[in-house]
């Protein structure tokens, strides 16, 4: 096999940011609004010299209020499930290994549940309370799932699933007692949705929040990223040959469920990317991590963009929720991938 | 070989390789690259579309301040009910679009579709370029509205919990349309109806019924909702009270609470009457209820489900089935007499098929 090298990396990171390019632009140019690439070059240009005047005010509706804001969304939110469910399958040593799988979405679904409950009406509870719920959770089960003082990953697995079980537990009696309209936000909030309006009208200045907390929390992880690679052999022999397990397993618990709490919270929970997208990478280009934590970020915010744009176009004018896409269109690549890899 | 490097090197680079440093300081700048993208973005103009043309303040029945044109032209529903009321109104030429759900009166299945709902597409909104979008909290998300109004588009919500609620509902949305004589004359017609069955059942005592919303498994209605009011104006009231608005109840209270009458909605099933009856006859829970037993099966006209005009229609259907020894034939006639102009056209149809079911009984 050929030495990873940082030339390497950066290459197929800008092979996969072109084909996001790609995906990004098709998913600006699809909708049920008629709207020519010609079009829309000249509304970003238009944008991009300051001149607002010259727009259509429907172009500019379009392309700036609905399909780049959410196709910002889906990047920000497939990074960060993709890369949370890198660190989580390492961390835990288990392929089966999720962004979900440690009860982080339950917390965050019992925040937006209780906030439907408390303040119905409220801008931006939703997503304040969804993260509270997960952090809550993250927390608790950081404190459950250690043994002598350290991470132990079969009795975080262990309690990560309980929390995920008792929450969801406490979520169905919630649900008997809430009435239609919000049961109606939480469905589609289980579901995972991305037309959710953001909670503020500077919605570039939440955008990037976002963006920060997510290169913050995925930069922390991908420090740990060779050492994950010696965890993954096992964590004696990454002992043995100096690795601080624990201060490796701490960055990483923090940062995965930063990234999945910040991924919950904005966009409800949208499953399988962050499963099947580390596979995914890995099968194309190998185990390591120094090259799995950019490609998995890259090839999550592709696989959300690219599922976005199915889920608007497929029955329009009605949309699909995008999880429902997601796992449509992931199961059968994820199987050819499997079983071509085995032949 | 990057592994060893970067263990045991301080430097940033070994070779032609990063080391741990190395990745750190791209990090690094990195992240001060994003912070300057971010600053730059900050500056970008906001947006204020939408504000060009004479505009009222107005608070919807949810307590948003909306702004709404003085002058409406182009009109765009999210539920059927409200498409319902438009048409009412006599306003279905400035209707720009309603939903796939839109099927009363059937020339609304003709009008260009925005999706369902619940997820209806708001680009297609946009590209119908509507001066009043009319939203109700009976069936849409708070979400699709506030992203509408992100957007500069005016939004009307609706909230009815009552058939009164209702009438003042669809005087207000008249009004915003420009059309508030014929809301009022509408509101006041739909008001004499009411009017003419409730001073027919006054004195008589309320039938205690089973609202069915779902059969399997068994759902009713709650006291909040406006069918549990339409109920009540149809001279019925519902064994179950409940806070939440669709409970789901065990068929062993019901069975314990013995309903006079069973409630389904027309919709519900294909089959005809007397099949329902032989049907749940001989499921074991239902059959012993007397309201089975005794055939005491109502099935109700699919407007119950909407805070709609067509409400109304329901209402009287549902009490003179309730209560047929005060509505004879001739007085239907007479309740008849009372819907004039726009609505004669809305509900003929329901009321050919109301008569139908009233012969067969």
């Amino acid at each position: 096999m050929r030495p990873l090298t940082p030339q390497r990396i950066v290459g197929i990171c800008a092979l996969l940011c072109g084909v996001l390019f790609v995906v990004c632009v098709v998913s600006l140019r699809m909708g049920a609004y008629p709207i020519s690439v010609r079009d829309i070059v000249s509304t970003l240009f238009n944008a991009a010299a300051g001149r607002r005047d010259e727009i259509p005010v429907e172009f500019w509706q379009v392309v700036f209020g609905l399909r780049l804001p959410r196709i910002a969304l889906g990047i920000l939110v497939g990074a960060s499930l993709s890369t949370a469910g890198a660190g989580f399958q390492a961390l835990l040593r288990n392929p089966l290994a999720d962004p979900y799988v440690l009860g982080v979405s339950s917390g965050a679904a019992l925040g937006a549940i209780i906030s439907l409950i408390v303040a119905p009406h409220t801008v931006g509870a939703i997503q304040l309370a969804a993260f509270v719920g997960a952090a809550a959770t993250i927390a608790a089960v950081y404190f459950l799932g250690r043994r002598g003082g350290q991470l132990d990953s079969p009795t975080l697995l262990l309690a990560g699933i309980v929390a995920a079980s008792f929450l969801s537990a406490i979520i169905m009696f919630l649900l008997t007692m809430v009435t239609g309209s919000e049961l109606r936000s939480i469905a589609f909030w289980l579901m995972g949705d991305l037309t959710a309006p953001p909670p503020t009208t500077n919605v570039l200045g939440w955008l990037g929040f976002l963006f920060f907390v997510f290169i913050v929390a995925a930069g922390a992880m991908y420090t740990t990223s060779s050492d994950l690679n010696l965890i993954l052999t096992g964590e004696q022999e990454a002992k043995h040959l100096g690795v601080n397990v624990n201060r490796v397993k701490f960055v990483v618990y923090i940062a995965a469920s930063v990234l999945t709490g910040l991924a919950v919270s904005v966009s409800g929970a949208i499953g399988y990317v962050g499963l099947l997208v580390p596979h995914v990478m890995r099968m194309l280009f190998g185990t390591d991590y120094r090259m799995l934590i950019p490609t998995a970020a890259i090839g999550g915010a592709i696989a959300i963009v690219l599922a976005d744009t199915l889920a608007r176009t497929v029955m329009a004018p009605t949309e699909l929720p995008v999880g429902a896409m997601t796992a449509l269109a992931g199961a059968p690549v994820f199987i050819y991938l499997m079983r071509r890899r085995m032949r | 070989m990057w592994q060893d490097a970067s263990l045991y090197s301080r430097g940033f680079f070994v070779g032609r390789k990063f080391t741990r440093a190395g990745r750190q300081l791209v990090c690094v700048i990195y992240f001060l690259a994003c912070c300057g993208v971010m600053q730059a973005a900050a500056i970008a103009p906001r947006q204020t579309a939408g504000f060009k043309r004479a505009m009222k303040f107005v608070t919807d029945e949810t307590g948003r301040r909306v702004a709404i044109p003085f002058s409406v032209q182009r009109i765009v529903t999210l539920a059927p009910d409200l498409t319902e009321t438009v048409y009412a109104l006599g306003l279905e030429d400035k209707l720009a679009g309603d939903t796939t759900f839109c099927d009363t009166p059937s020339a609304a299945k003709l009008k260009p579709h925005i999706g369902s709902p619940q997820t209806p597409s708001l680009e297609a909104i946009v590209a119908m370029h509507p001066d009043l979008v009319l939203a109700t909290t009976s069936i849409n998300r708070p979400e699709t509205v506030d992203a509408l109004l992100r957007l500069g588009i005016s939004v009307y919500t609706s909230d009815p919990h009552t058939v009164r609620g209702m009438l003042d509902s669809i005087a207000r949305m008249a009004d915003l349309m420009g059309a508030g004589e014929q809301g009022t004359a509408l509101v006041a017609q739909l008001q004499a109806r009411l009017d003419a069955v409730h001073s027919r059942i006054a004195e008589l005592p309320l039938v205690h019924v089973l609202f069915v919303v779902w059969e399997d498994p068994l759902i009713t209605i709650g006291q909040n909702t406006f069918i549990a009011d339409a109920l009540g104006w149809a001279g019925a009231e519902s064994v179950i009270v409940a806070d939440q608005n669709w409970p789901q109840v065990s068929m062993e209270e019901i069975v314990r609470l013995q309903p006079e009458y069973i409630l389904f909605t027309a919709n519900h099933s294909e089959a005809n009457d007397d099949q329902d009856l032989s049907r749940l006859r001989t499921r074991p829970a239902w059959k012993a209820l007397k309201a089975i037993q005794m055939g005491h099966i109502v099935k109700v006209d699919d407007e119950i489900t909407k805070p709609s005009p067509g409400l109304v229609g329901a209402i009287e259907q549902i009490a003179r089935e309730l209560h047929p020894d005060v509505f004879s034939l001739e007085a239907h006639g007479e309740s008849l007499e009372l819907q004039g102009g726009a609505m004669r056209e809305v509900f003929a149809s329901i009321r050919r098929e109301r008569e139908c079911d009233f012969c067969v009984l």
